[in-house]
């Protein structure tokens, strides 16, 4: 993986200065950590549709649903751990309970947090919010493909969770598509392995694409940036089309995408499936680099798992 | 020099070398990682005051079940703690270049399971007063006099836990928790005026039960005589306000909240510790 570059504060403060201008309804409220989320540009163009109601992600949340339930449109933001763990019951209960059209933005979000560490890095985000009836739950790999997810979450008419790393690479390499909600997309066609990613992990699927074949293990590559509604037809397609599956994020396998793969997979089409990300760990004080490579997200760690799971026999051995 | 005077003498030499130590430490730390030195100076001479002065405690002994407890419920403020501890020997000064570190002693966010010494983890804020009320009603079941003593930051008293856990200590009895509070007036994204003013908030506390005493935080001779009364009093938690400055004790760092998380130049920390060594604390 190429270090990620882009800011994706600069894209969020940019995205909603937009789609303030087009839209009276749209508001967005803080929870002190604005320099975080990039908010300020409109807060400068929209003052009266920008709230900052301090520390207090709980009154955060509710006060989203509240301006939802009065017709707004709210962009709420803090860190994903916050978002996730301390307004867990406002987004069950006064969000998704009610279908109120909240967007909810974690930013900071999994380990991106880096050095402010265990009590920081959110590793359950995705879990929390997937576990929400009625929440789409989108986790882009690119500063554009994030871009075009606050929009779309603006128009979607229900609520949304858009997980915000720190930072994203500007475009993934070989993209043939413009994000939509919904779909997965796939990078190859190689039939031995899929390998399901999401977030800033595709990056690092793609690159494993090259290690595998240099092993003579023939592999795809299935972008998730719709985490739910899942599109289960592509996965399952995958799976049936592939000898076996791998999925990585950079949160916990425990409801996260290896968890919701796994659901997936054994009811309707059970493969062999090894699941790559946080297993039982809290995040650790260090930079993204080493995170990744401590909790083995990395393009070697998917090839040693492809070659236990396919019994070292790729197809064009 | 009186016995008072000397009290507050000690406690002031030790508030400059936990200064000094916050800004080695916020230096050393070094321009990829950044920690929080802006509210950590802010507390320095309440915490002298409480590890130097007040508490009773064995650095020997860190687990001693009988010691008072500290809850740095601002956990992000964390080398203030960590200053303190390791002035009063709980650790080496060497441990220092760890802060932030991967396996380090010296986490980004108080952690009491590496560090000795730390009585509770803290970063996610908010959480501190319900833990130490929960210590506190322990002591008092076991019929045990040790205290705890909690310092919140004045934009952690945004966080609705705190005001669950003023609600419930005076109604549980508990005489022996201490809640001290951090107004430095500043925030992580500004002023707490401008963002949600906390005013009045002496009535706040006062109506939720609690015995309240406003000082100056960088006044020794106030603090110390606080933290009395509040060990004196009978029959209320005791909450005192303290008016403290935001990077205090360094000229070019107080009341600027670009210091609320930033690391000093090698430069920025000569110029420091020359400010630090001539200035004093008060
Ligand atoms: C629950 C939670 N929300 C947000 C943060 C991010 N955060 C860290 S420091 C800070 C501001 C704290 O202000 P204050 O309590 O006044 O501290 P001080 O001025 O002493 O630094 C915020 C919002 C956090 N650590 N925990
Ligand atoms: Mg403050």
């Amino acid at each position: 993986m190429k270090n990620p570059r882009v800011e994706l504060k600069t894209v969020y403060g940019e995205v909603l200065v937009e789609l303030g201008a087009d839209n009276p309804d749209i508001f967005v409220v803080e929870a002190d950590l604005m320099k975080a989320s990039g908010s300020k540009p409109f807060l400068e163009n929209y003052p009266d549709r920008h709230i900052n109601v301090g520390v207090a992600e709980q009154n955060l949340v509710g006060i989203a649903a509240g301006i939802a339930a009065a017709g707004g449109i709210p962009f709420a933001c803090t860190m994903a751990n916050f978002m996730a763990k301390r307004a867990c019951d406002q987004v069950a209960m006064s969000v998704a309970y009610n279908m109120f059209n909240v967007k909810l933005v974690g930013c900071y979000a999994g380990l991106t947090q880096e050095k402010n560490g265990g009590t920081h890095i959110s590793f359950m985000d995705i879990g929390v919010m997937r576990s929400m009836p009625g929440m789409t739950v989108l986790v882009p790999g690119d500063s554009e493909e994030f871009r075009q997810a606050v929009r779309a979450a603006s128009v979607f008419q229900g609520p949304v969770y858009i997980r915000m790393p720190k930072l994203l690479q500007g475009s993934l390499p070989g993209k043939t598509y413009e994000f939509e909600i919904g779909p997965c997309y796939q990078y190859g066609n190689g039939n031995d392995l899929t390998v399901i990613a999401t977030g800033l992990a595709t990056d690092i699927a793609l690159d494993s694409l090259q290690v595998l074949e240099e092993a003579g293990i023939a592999a795809r590559v299935l972008h998730v940036p719709t985490i739910k509604p899942l599109d289960t037809e592509s996965v399952i397609r995958c799976a049936r089309e592939t000898r076996a599956c791998i999925t990585i994020e950079d949160h916990a396998t425990v409801g996260g995408l290896g968890g919701l793969i796994a659901e997936t997979l054994t009811a309707a089409c059970p493969v062999p499936l090894a699941r790559i990300g946080m297993q039982d760990a809290f995040g650790l004080t260090a930079d993204l680099e080493f995170q990744l490579e401590h909790f083995g997200i990395t393009a070697s760690h998917v090839a040693a798992e492809a070659i236990r799971l396919l019994d070292g026999r790729g197809q064009n051995e | 020099m009186s016995k008072d005077e000397q009290r507050i003498r000690t406690a002031e030499h030790w508030a400059r070398k936990i200064r000094l130590d916050i800004i080695d430490m916020c230096c050393r730390v070094g321009p990829e990682r950044k920690a929080h030195p802006g509210g950590a100076l802010s507390a320095a001479d309440i915490v002298a005051a409480l590890y130097f002065d007040k508490m009773r405690i064995d650095p020997d002994t860190p687990q001693w079940p009988d010691r008072d407890r500290f809850i740095l419920s601002k956990g992000h403020t964390c080398p203030v703690l960590y200053a303190a501890l390791a002035n009063r020997g709980y650790f080496s000064k060497d441990l220092y270049g760890t802060l932030r570190r991967v396996d380090g002693n010296l986490q980004g966010h108080p952690d009491m399971r590496k560090t000795p010494g730390v009585d509770m983890t803290t970063g996610s804020l908010g959480h501190g007063l319900a833990a130490g009320a929960g210590i506190a009603m322990s002591a008092k079941i076991d019929r045990k006099d040790f205290r705890v003593f909690v310092l919140l930051g004045d934009g952690e008293l945004q966080e609705g836990l705190v005001w669950e856990s003023a609600m419930a200590s005076p109604r549980l009895g508990l005489t022996n928790l201490t809640v001290i509070i951090d107004i430095n007036r500043l925030q992580s994204g500004g002023s707490v005026e401008q963002i949600l003013p906390l005013h009045p908030l002496r009535e706040k506390w006062a109506s939720f039960g609690w015995n309240t005493i406003e000082i100056n935080g960088h006044h020794m001779e106030e603090i110390l005589a606080a933290l009395d009364l509040a060990v004196l009093e009978q029959e209320r938690p005791t909450a005192i306000l303290a008016r403290t400055v935001k990077g205090k004790g360094v000229k070019f760092m107080e009341d600027d909240n670009s210091w609320h998380q930033r690391t000093l130049t090698e430069e920025e920390y000569c110029l420091a510790v020359k400010m630090l060594e001539s200035g004093g604390s008060a």
